[in-house]
């Protein structure tokens, strides 16, 4: 540093005694600032690539597109606000910036019959997806081993090329069997289209894996009401609501579509207000919201509803559930009483051994509630056709040859025993269209990335959330930022470059939505009316894995209001969102009682060990007064390994202790179904970040600071 | 302690990129010694920038990629809205992309070396990264629109000056908010703050 009196010309200096004066203090500033100003600042816009617009657009003045949202099953409706603006951008191998119409907010369309004009907090953070700084900007070629994330660029001509040739490899072997194709299950023409291809080909349905999914509730729907489908209920009109273990205004199946007819249910009409009781062993987000929240021991929630429908005495249950006899008599009176009246289940109480009874014993009290397809019930929409889709176990039992992975990742939402990253090891070519490197598609030899849901033609054809038959298909939002391409479009590529073509495939997947449907829309599959008993379900006491003498706590992962799957925690404002019930954000999080906790001499915070008879995780611990003093929960999303910079290496995955328990014979996975064992391994390590609590968590440069605590 | 934060302050300055310029998956560009991301502030990219816009300076002449001539152009009669087509309809007027110079140059005066020189870098898809000459500070919260100004026929020299005697556009009109408020007064426009600041 230069002697300070050099810098002042007039040869005014730091006073004699070396303190400053205000005014020498404000020149040296300016001094100094003007330099740094001149050193540090050229004019290095002129560098930059700047691309020719390709829309015309009048600066300033937004338009309002029509959109769909993709992050969950429920479909629903959205539209994006487009104004002009600079994006970076790839355009023909080259990175610039180009002044394009840039969606820049997501809102509920009111048009749309399932969101209604609302939106959930996970479909206003979809937005991010489109920008976020670790997306895929064009096709990747795996170099490495692996699972080792290390990727190569590759051109679109070569990936397909690729592919193409491995398909035909096949194809000349007659063993277009071994291709599988693996994605979400989620009704709609894209995936109709991804079957039918499948079918040409010789290869058998696509795969459908989802962690939080639905199908013991389609499948016993199929054997009460001859509906393999998801029901809808029409809140808005019932008088009486009993849910059980369902989070449906949070987190389960047309959170949106429900959370409105709710409001509507609860404040948007005369007469005296209808109730709502919710029966689980955790308080959630939605039995938060009830009159009434009945406690019930895990995997007998279906007893209860045997017990409300007048089956069972109550005297004869109450022991198995826990729930006293007087409570569940007062149930069945109201019940029966106040009509019309509904059941909902779903979530933990069908992801026990149990769970087919469960949704049978609550499928018979909607029938004993005589509400099936009638106002204030329940009902299913008409479908279109339904893609038949094969279970996960298939592909763990008979490794393909070619793996096509689109929007799935397995590898992380499935629990350790089905070793699932060992069965994509020894498929010899696996094809990813993830947008994003996460744990399943850095295991894949092949990234061909998809576009973002706002930069390509999107479907959907939910199956619950509205009571008439809903479907919808939108065009593009904005232009792609990046080299990338919508996978239907790919698919239809490739199968034009197959040696033997596939035959009658649209041009593209517009005009694949664009043309008429073929068929027609399936009838309703309700035609029977199912108000008549079925034959009451039969008691199955559930099954658990781990001895309750070793392992005394019922474990419940739960779907992650921010993250749902784990499948959103790249989305930074999602792991900002405090969880409604606990506040907690950037982390993962034990939730334990209260007093159980004293017992235990666990304090909120403290780093607590869960073990299973798979493994354990380590997070701290939450006290929490509305949860089961035989059940520890934690909510399912964080600890990825490799899943952008916002969601890697934070927290824990509760689903890798999991015990690989099915639901019956469904072949799902019974995810509530493990017990634990919890010890308290160590005081508070600043990881549980708690909004507007107390702790807040700290950079790395923070920790070992005197001053912090 | 004060001076070596200050010239520490000002060594990161130099260090910042600024943003704008493509940086994903370049590990190499864009960090500064802590790691931090080539913003001085979320609104401002550099302590340079920052200090520039703290004491109100901004150039009256601005560097543009190409020395384009309002006054020649003026003078064959075109029109101001032809070029700055958002004037009438939305909150900017717009700069035009070089698609809006080859509609009449694609035919006309094609032999020139600058109009060669443009008609090359649309073959090429290159668009003209022009500066804006006119804009105000984020600080003012200003939120200017164009077309009530157009619409209220206040001819487009009042703020730009006239541009007939310009070449490249150089800012000609001081627009503080003195002479906003009088031209508002004058008009009998509301000078309520919520009609521009908000």
């Amino acid at each position: 540093m230069p002697d300070v009196s050099l810098l002042m010309a007039d040869g005014r200096g730091p006073k004699a005694d070396g303190h400053m004066d205000r005014r020498f203090f404000i020149k040296l500033t300016a001094i100094s600032g003007t330099t740094a100003a001149l050193t540090a600042c050229g004019n290095p816009e002129n560098q930059i690539v700047r691309f020719i617009p390709e829309d015309d657009l009048v600066p300033g003045v937004a338009t309002w597109k029509p959109s769909i949202c993709p992050l969950c099953s429920a479909g629903c409706g959205v539209i994006a606000r487009v104004l002009e603006g600079d994006a970076e951008v790839f355009r023909n191998g080259q990175a610039g910036v180009i002044r394009m119409g840039l969606a820049k907010k997501l809102e509920g369309n009111p048009d749309d019959p399932i969101s209604q004009g609302k939106l959930c907090a996970r479909g206003q953070a979809a937005i991010q997806i489109t920008y976020h700084p670790d997306r895929l900007d064009k096709p990747k070629k795996r170099t490495g081993e692996r699972g080792s994330g290390q990727f190569a660029d590759i051109t679109w001509d070569e990936a397909i090329k690729e592919v193409t040739a491995k398909l035909n490899e096949l194809a000349a072997a007659k063993d277009q069997q071994s291709v599988a194709y693996l994605t979400k299950p989620r009704r709609s023409r894209r995936l109709e289209l991804v079957a039918d291809m499948l079918q040409k080909f010789g290869a058998k349905p696509p795969v459908a894996y989802e962690f939080f999914s639905d199908e013991v509730l389609r499948r016993a729907n199929a054997a009460s009401f001859g509906a393999h489908q998801l029901p809808t209920f029409d809140l808005e009109n019932a008088r009486y609501v009993i849910s059980f273990g369902a989070d449906f205004l949070g987190t389960w199946n047309s959170a949106v579509a429900h959370s409105a007819a709710y409001g509507r249910m609860r404040q948007g009409r005369p007469g005296p207000r209808p109730k709502f009781v919710h029966v689980d062993a955790r308080l959630t987000q939605t039995a938060a919201n009830a009159d009434e929240f009945v406690a019930c021991r895990p995997g007998t929630e279906g007893l209860l509803a045997l017990a409300i429908a007048g089956d069972e005495t109550a005297e004869n249950i109450t022991e198995r559930t826990g729930v006293p006899v007087a409570t569940i008599q007062r149930l069945a009176r109201e019940f029966a009483a106040h009509g019309p009246a509904v059941a909902i289940i779903g979530g933990a109480p069908l992801a026990h051994s149990n769970g087919l009874f469960q949704a049978a014993a609550v499928n018979r009290l909607n029938q004993a509630a005589k509400t099936v397809n009638q106002p204030g019930g329940l009902a299913f929409a008409p479908q279109q056709t339904v893609v038949p889709t094969r279970p996960m176990k298939e592909i763990l039992d008979a490794a393909p040859k070619v793996l096509l992975i689109d929007d799935v990742n397995p590898v992380f939402t499935s629990p350790p025993a089905w070793k699932v990253a060992d069965a994509l090891r020894r498929v010899p070519f696996i094809v990813s269209f993830a947008p994003f490197i996460d744990e399943t598609s850095a295991m894949a030899d092949l990234i061909l990335p998809d576009h973002s849901f706002l930069e390509s033609w999107v479907d959907a054809a939910p199956e619950s959330g509205s009571i008439k038959a809903a479907a919808s298909a939108f065009g593009p939002v904005m232009r792609p930022l990046y080299d990338t391409r919508s996978t239907a479009d790919v698919l239809l590529e490739i199968a034009r470059g197959l040696a033997a073509p596939l035959e009658g495939m649209p041009t593209s997947f517009e005009a694949y939505l664009n043309a008429e449907r073929r068929g027609g829309t399936a009838a309703a599959a309700t035609s029977a009316s199912r108000n008549a008993p079925v034959a009451d379900p039969a008691w199955v006491a559930p099954v658990f894995d781990g001895d309750a003498s070793q392992y005394p706590f019922h474990f419940m992962p739960y779907a992650s209001t921010a993250f749902y799957d784990g499948s959103l925690a790249h989305l930074p404002w999602l792991q900002e969102l405090p969880d409604p019930m606990t506040s907690a954000m950037w982390s993962s999080w034990v939730e334990i009682n209260e007093r159980k906790a004293e017992e235990l001499g666990i304090h909120q915070g403290d780093v607590v060990e869960i073990t299973s008879t798979q493994g354990s995780v380590r997070a701290p611990a939450f006290l929490n007064p509305g949860i089961a003093p035989d059940a520890v929960a934690m909510p399912v999303g964080q600890g990825h390994t490799n899943f952008t910079r916002y969601a890697t290496n934070r927290g824990v995955n509760p689903i890798s202790i999991l015990a690989p328990i099915t639901v019956g014979d469904t072949g799902e996975l019974a995810w509530s179904a493990t017990r634990v064992r919890i010890a308290r391994v160590g005081g508070p390590d600043d990881s549980l970040v708690l909004f507007g609590g107390a702790t807040r968590e700290r950079p790395e440069w923070a920790h070992g600071r005197g001053d912090d605590h | 302690m004060l001076l070596a934060g200050l010239l520490l302050a000002a060594t990161a300055a130099c260090e910042l990129t600024s943003p704008g310029q493509p940086k994903w998956n370049d590990p190499s560009v864009g960090k500064s010694r802590w790691g931090t991301d080539p913003v001085f502030t979320p609104a401002r990219a550099s302590f340079g920038q920052a200090f520039r816009e703290f004491l109100g300076r901004r150039p009256t002449e601005v560097d543009q990629p190409f020395p384009f001539s309002h006054q020649i152009h003026l003078s064959k009669g075109a029109q101001c809205i032809d070029c700055h087509s958002g004037v009438e309809s939305g909150p900017r007027a717009g700069l035009p992309s070089i698609n809006t110079c080859m509609i009449c140059h694609s035919q006309i005066a094609t032999d020139r070396p600058l109009i060669m020189q443009i008609t090359e870098m649309q073959a090429k898809g290159v668009d003209l990264n022009w500066n804006r000459v006119y804009s105000y500070f984020p600080e003012s919260h200003v939120r200017f629109e164009h077309a009530p100004h157009i619409r209220a026929k206040v001819e487009c020299s009042t703020c730009h000056g006239n541009q007939a005697e310009q070449t490249v556009a150089r800012r000609a009109v001081d627009m503080d908010m003195a002479f906003c408020v009088n031209c508002h007064k004058q008009k009998q426009a509301s000078n309520d703050c919520l009609t521009c600041h908000y």
